[in-house]
């Protein structure tokens, strides 16, 4: 009996948690018709937003995968002083609030700093601009590709480094040959999560590039920006495409991740 | 090419793995690193191939100082105790690795990789990757990688610990024979004595982090010098004896091993070291020892004790018998055909007066004595009694 009560309080707790999830999703998903969201699409601004988004969000991957791969890399294999703080620093994007982010951002790279006036001076400008955009998801979004970067070359047997080295091999063919493609799912999934925070990075991108529509305003600006401006149905369908690209793109994480355990 | 190793240290958080250690390997020498784990024995294989850094002394190999040279700067071959194959190569990528780092032509790689892949009976696998591969695959795989490149030096760590009884001896056979083909000079770690005897020229028995004995191993097994190389070598009978007397037939000591309920005389070799008062270890491999019902006159010759068999296990060919004599516990290992005893049973412990040998600490001379046989095991065969 007891154990009966116990089982069935889970089930009633999952089930608070499944409603939790699925329920928002529903009212989503039925707020409008098909129609208009079809119609939506057709909007200007609406594409605009998934273009800014979609070219930021991938050279943000890119970006992350140049910088973020040699920091795995290092936080993986080598043992040095500072590795703790590092580490910290890799872990900081994720805990601190966006909006903290942004901020900070805005003050680094704005007029009044000296580092943003000289690279104003520089011809740079990448405050309210797709620059500032790149910077600000880079921000957010690069630790996960480091963190699931990192793990994937930690979890390389030690010894087949040690083999290709003991084979004549120098540590970048040991890295170029080794270690990269054994790593290549960790790399992926963490491609695919850095790619999925960036795209639905809201925070920091408006603090930094502000909401300029047609030039950078990004889809998660741009549903914040219609729905507080009445145009609920424009919001309904971005929202509902950022939720086919973000369940699509955990799909290819989930694969990846068995991929690379099974 | 020869390894010289100069008073090699290597400490880990403080703990000395390697204190100060010396070991010169002659060129073209099968030698074989032999200690329990955590003897140093992977570390030396380390420093060797480059993969850890000393903390203080000289690595040679020939007449290079490699000291201060990276793994892939050493021109050596590695084998890893798991093998260390590429997961997401095929054998025959695996293989031609080391040739592909070089830059060597494709079609004297396929050339060369096609002729190892036969010497070791596996080119139908060529194109398997590791995980469908059988142990004793992975192993050779592993082995003709390593020598391809045609290294200067050969490091093997425990290559054989994960294979079967079966596969063991056909790969350290052929393990052996390319190794004398080709004449490298060759670093075997293993914790498994019969490996030792089987593959090595000689043998350093290690424990923690210095090297207790260097011999060959026929050497090694009749005369350990130390107690814990006897003991490591399977010699478990360690009398703890006094010199009471010197004659010209030899020497009589009395046994004070502790728990011993009432000292024991026993008569054995003369050896140089031995001085009248003196108290010295002895050792008796258990294949020396023989057990009778009756003390009879006849084997005057022998050394005889009391005692009562307390345990017996099967161990192959042979049983090891475990009888306390009066409080000092003897191991013997005998021949199946000859043990007919029960446990419990009242034995006499017999071994000939040149059974016992001194583990003086250092290098002994034969004794002068005559050697007598009682030769049943593959030990002893290899001993060349």
């Amino acid at each position: 009996m007891k154990k009966l009560s116990f089982d069935t309080a889970i089930s009633f707790i999952t089930g608070i948690f499944v409603c939790l999830i699925v329920l928002p999703m529903f009212a989503l998903f039925t707020a409008t018709s098909f129609g208009e969201l079809i119609n939506q699409f057709g909007s200007p601004l609406v594409l605009s937003a998934i273009a800014i988004s979609l070219e930021t969000s991938l050279i943000v991957v890119l970006l992350a995968l140049c910088l973020g791969i040699p920091v795995a890399y290092l936080l993986a294999m080598k043992d040095f002083k500072g590795k703790e703080i590092l580490d910290t620093l890799v872990d900081l994007p994720i805990c601190m609030p966006p909006l903290v982010a942004g901020l900070a951002l805005l003050i680094l790279l704005g007029g009044n700093n000296k580092f943003g006036s000289m690279l104003s001076n520089c011809g740079i400008d990448l405050i309210f601009s797709k620059k500032g955009i790149i910077i600000a998801q880079l921000f957010v979004s690069m630790p996960f590709l480091i963190k699931s970067a990192r793990g994937a070359f930690e979890s390389i047997n030690k010894n087949v480094t040690n083999a290709s080295l003991t084979l004549g091999a120098s540590k970048f063919y040991t890295f170029k040959k080794v270690l990269l493609p054994l790593a290549k799912n960790g790399i992926y999934a963490g491609m695919v999560m850095t790619w999925a925070r960036a795209l639905g990075e809201f925070g920091a991108t408006s603090m930094v590039a502000g909401c300029i529509p047609l030039k950078t305003e990004t889809m998660p600006v741009a549903i914040y920006q219609n729905a507080m401006s009445g145009e609920l149905t424009s919001s309904i369908a971005i929202a509902l495409l950022l939720l086919v690209f973000s369940f699509t793109s955990l799909l290819i994480f989930k694969s990846r991740v068995r991929g690379q355990t099974g | 090419m020869g390894i010289a190793l100069k008073k090699i240290s290597k400490s880990y958080n403080g703990q000395a793995v390697l204190k100060n250690l010396n070991l010169e390997i002659n060129r073209g020498e099968f030698h074989v690193l032999l200690g329990p784990s955590g003897g140093g024995k992977t570390t030396i294989l380390s420093v060797i191939a480059g993969l850890i850094r000393q903390d203080n002394g000289d690595v040679l190999i020939g007449k290079r100082n490699v000291s201060n040279l990276s793994p892939e700067k050493r021109k050596i071959g590695f084998v890893f105790q798991d093998y260390a194959l590429f997961p997401h190569l095929t054998v025959f990528d695996n293989v031609a690795y080391g040739l592909r780092v070089k830059n060597v032509e494709e079609s004297e790689i396929n050339q060369k990789v096609e002729y190892y892949l036969s010497k070791v009976s596996i080119e139908k696998e060529k194109g398997k990757f590791s995980r469908q591969l059988s142990g004793g695959q992975k192993q050779r795989v592993a082995l003709i990688r390593a020598l391809i490149t045609e290294p200067e030096i050969l490091l093997l760590d425990e290559p054989m610990s994960n294979l079967d009884a079966l596969t063991k001896e056909t790969t350290g056979n052929e393990l052996k024979t390319i190794q004398q083909e080709m004449g490298m000079t060759t670093v075997y770690v293993t914790h498994n004595q019969d490996e030792a005897i089987l593959l090595g020229d000689r043998v350093s028995v290690l424990n923690h982090g210095e090297i207790e004995q260097i011999e060959a191993p026929d050497e090694l097994f009749y005369h350990p010098k130390t107690e814990f190389v006897a003991r490591f070598v399977g010699a478990k009978n360690i009398l703890k004896v006094r010199i009471i007397e010197i004659n010209q037939y030899g020497a009589v000591a009395q046994v004070n091993n502790s728990g011993l309920g009432q000292p024991v005389q026993i008569r054995v070799n003369k050896y140089p070291i031995f001085e009248k008062g003196k108290e010295i270890n002895l050792c008796i491999h258990p294949e020396k020892i023989s057990l009778k019902r009756e003390n009879k006159a006849s084997d005057v010759n022998l050394n005889r004790i009391r005692g009562k068999l307390i345990n017996k296990t099967n161990n192959g060919n042979g049983l090891k018998a475990t009888i306390d004599t009066n409080g000092m516990e003897l191991h013997a290992t005998i021949p199946k055909d000859l043990f007919d005893f029960k446990i419990h049973e009242d034995v006499w412990v017999c071994f000939a007066p040149d059974a016992p040998h001194p583990l003086c600490g250092k290098k002994c001379r034969a004794p002068e004595a005559g050697r007598r046989c009682l030769v049943t095991t593959q030990v002893d065969r290899l001993l060349g009694c």
